[in-house]
């Protein structure tokens, strides 16, 4: 069974194995000097205050250059991984012998159906989560540079938190578990349908609406979130606000103060009592102009007393705090672990049904 | 024929199966004596298919019960091992090689006969490298055959092994399969619609009808127990008791009877002679379509 698993696999496992080298020598040819420019800008063992500025300025020097273009190439490649799995690897797989009648032969051997799925699957599975995780690891190494600068402080150019949805995606463990998903869901989808195009749609399809619903509606719900409530003076620039002469304002944060590399998932303001609110105080309506908006804060000319930090000063003055909802850095590895799992929880289910659906109804 | 007491190849009992709404087989009772080259035949539609892909176990039955040489089909390897199926249309991996093939039943079939498999592929002058998608019809079926008595099964099943095959495919393939069964102690069942491809090699015969067994029987003792009468125009009831009308044709002063009697004919009025086993199956398979429900399970006493 092993002979027949390889054989009729050999070709997709080598152009598998292809695109992982040529994956390994693109990263491999860039990644040392990524790193020495990441070092010349002295930001290498860098600690203090200084550090920030050092990673916004490779940040911002590597952007708009080859490496961000990499950078985002390298991501896409890990992120299409799982996809491609299911839908060249999963879906064929019990789909193909239905509709070329070949089951008929391959389960009239003295193989049982159930043995003949468990190599195919357990093999399959197996070097599914071996490529998407080789892709992900050969990635983190070569964006180390890029993280790095993140992690010391760097707010622009490439590169974005752990817990921003194309990092957690692409890290950790998680496109192991994409991937055992979508090799599941394609046999499964290929079981039912018994048909390869179709079935191959149905999963794309599928696995799309997971990427999709799971970082938006389920990932931030995975552990009650910490709440804090912050001066709008701690609001690290830059806070965004609106409305300055207007009767109702805006300000949300950006990230969250003493919490470097925590998860924001929500922040507006509130006033002394605690209740969300956009009602400008009467007392900071005059405050800023609606004039110069169109001038940017950092540059704009403002009269005394008016502009943006006038406005925010004015704000903390009436009692407006900032409330923000958030993840703790600290809980990265937990959400890494119970995203994964659920994965392959969905995944085993649906190769117990393709296992049960094989026994009773092959054909 | 000697007594043979053995367990029938393929036992079933009120067999049905039911594709949604429509029973493809229903209420099928029948018993496939060991030892024999069995030709399931019967028109278009009446289960032979899905008797077959039931017996091998590729489909679950929905009523009734099956055994297949005393067992669940495809129960494990064990049974798998004992029944070789050839399905409709021989498939085979079309990307693969004629070798692969060889090595894929050799990896999977633990009484495997790589030497049997080897000379077949060499006696049909087949090249073991070319890939089995760019074979002919006939070549196909052929392979597909290899595969399924290499590894050495007491139980050979043939869903309408010639019937996409041109006449010389359609010989040379018959004649390949009766020399793989006198080799090998090997129990054949092989469906057809068309009584000619299974008067060469058959020598027992079951006629299914809407899922009913019209008549099942060796060969030879169909041929012995039916003529065809001729004679002038009468009633069919005023024969004697112990002939059994199996249909009756009339014109204006002439009646055309094909009857089983289990004796000899003594009415001279008749003209008795031997009817083909063509002939014979037809006119089972056109009297059901007329008498539906009556004589339902008939049986030529051995």
């Amino acid at each position: 069974m092993i002979w027949l698993t390889w054989r009729q696999f050999r070709t997709q496992a080598i152009i598998a194995f292809a695109a992982m080298a040529a994956y390994a020598v693109l990263l491999a040819a860039t990644g040392p000097h990524l790193a020495t420019l990441f070092a010349a800008d002295g930001l290498d063992g860098c600690r203090g205050a200084n550090c920030a500025n050092l990673a916004d300025y490779f940040s911002g020097s590597v952007t708009g250059g080859p490496y961000s273009a990499l950078w985002a190439l390298s991501q896409g490649v890990i992120l299409l991984a799982p996809p491609v799995i299911g839908l060249f690897w999963g879906a064929p797989l019990i789909a193909r012998e239905l509709e070329t009648g070949t089951s008929a032969l391959a389960w009239n051997q003295s193989v049982t159906r159930t043995r003949w799925l468990a190599v195919k699957l357990a093999a399959g599975a197996l070097t599914a989560m071996a490529v998407a995780e080789a892709f992900s690891l050969m990635q983190s190494w070569w964006a180390a540079p890029i993280s790095q600068a993140v992690a010391d402080g760097a707010s622009i150019g490439v590169g974005s938190s752990r817990f921003s949805q194309l990092n957690f995606d692409t890290h950790g463990i998680t496109p192991l578990g994409y991937a055992v998903f979508a090799f599941a869901l394609g046999i499964t989808a290929g079981a039912l349908i018994r048909r390869t195009l179709p079935a191959m749609a149905v999963t794309l399809a599928i696995f799309a609406a997971f990427q999709v619903a799971m970082p938006l509606w389920v990932r931030p719900n995975l552990a009650p979130p910490d709440h804090v409530v912050t001066s709008v003076a701690s609001l690290g620039s830059p806070a965004s606000q609106a409305g300055p002469g207007g009767d109702s304002f805006t300000l949300s944060a950006h990230d969250v103060p003493g919490q470097p590399g925590a998860w924001l998932l929500s922040s507006g303001p509130v006033n002394a009592a605690g209740q969300a609110t956009s009602a400008t105080p009467a007392a900071c309506a005059s405050v800023g102009s609606t004039g110069v908006r169109s001038v940017s804060p950092n540059t704009g000319v403002f009269g005394p007393g008016q502009g943006p930090a006038a406005f925010a000063a004015c704000l903390a003055g009436h009692g407006i705090r900032e409330a923000i909802t958030y993840q703790p850095a600290s809980r990265y590895w937990r959400f890494q672990a119970t995203e994964t799992g659920i994965y392959l929880v969905l995944a085993l289910a649906m190769a117990g049904y393709c296992f049960r659906r094989l026994r009773r109804r092959p054909s | 024929m000697t007594a043979v007491i053995e367990t029938p190849v393929i036992e079933t009992r009120g067999l049905g199966k039911r594709y949604r709404r429509r029973w493809a087989l229903s209420d099928c009772t029948l018993s496939v004596p060991a030892g024999h080259v069995v030709g399931l035949v019967g028109p278009n539609g009446a289960g032979k298919t899905t008797l077959l892909s039931i017996a091998t176990g590729m489909q679950a039955p929905s009523a009734g019960t099956i055994e297949v040489l005393g067992g669940r089909p495809a129960a494990g390897p064990a049974q798998l091992a004992k029944v070789g199926y050839l399905p409709q249309n021989a498939p085979v991996y079309a990307g693969l090689s004629i070798a692969d093939h060889l090595k894929l039943g050799a990896h999977l079939n633990p009484a495997w006969d790589a030497e049997m498999a080897r000379t077949r592929i060499e006696r049909l002058q087949l090249d073991p490298a070319q890939k089995a998608g760019t074979l002919s019809g006939g070549q196909r079926a052929q392979l597909a055959l290899t595969l399924a008595v290499a590894k050495r099964p007491e139980l050979l099943i043939l869903d309408e092994p010639v019937a996409s095959l041109d006449p010389l495919a359609r010989r040379e393939f018959l004649r390949d399969l009766m020399e793989s069964v006198a080799e090998q102690d090997l129990s054949v069942v092989l469906s057809s619609h068309l009584v000619a491809d299974l008067e060469r090699v058959c020598d027992y015969m079951i006629v299914l009808v809407a899922s009913r067994v019209r008549v099942a029987g060796p060969v030879d003792d169909l041929l012995a127990t039916h003529h065809l009468l001729t004679g002038p125009r009468r009633d069919p009831g005023s024969l004697p008791g112990g002939v059994q009308v199996i249909s009756a044709s009339h014109t204006d002063v002439q009646s055309t009877l094909l009857v089983r009697t289990s004796g000899p004919l003594l009415d001279p009025a008749w003209t008795a002679s031997a009817v083909s086993l063509e002939d014979l199956v037809l006119a089972y398979m056109s009297t059901a379509a007329a008498d539906g429900r009556r004589n339902r399970h008939l049986e030529v006493q051995k």
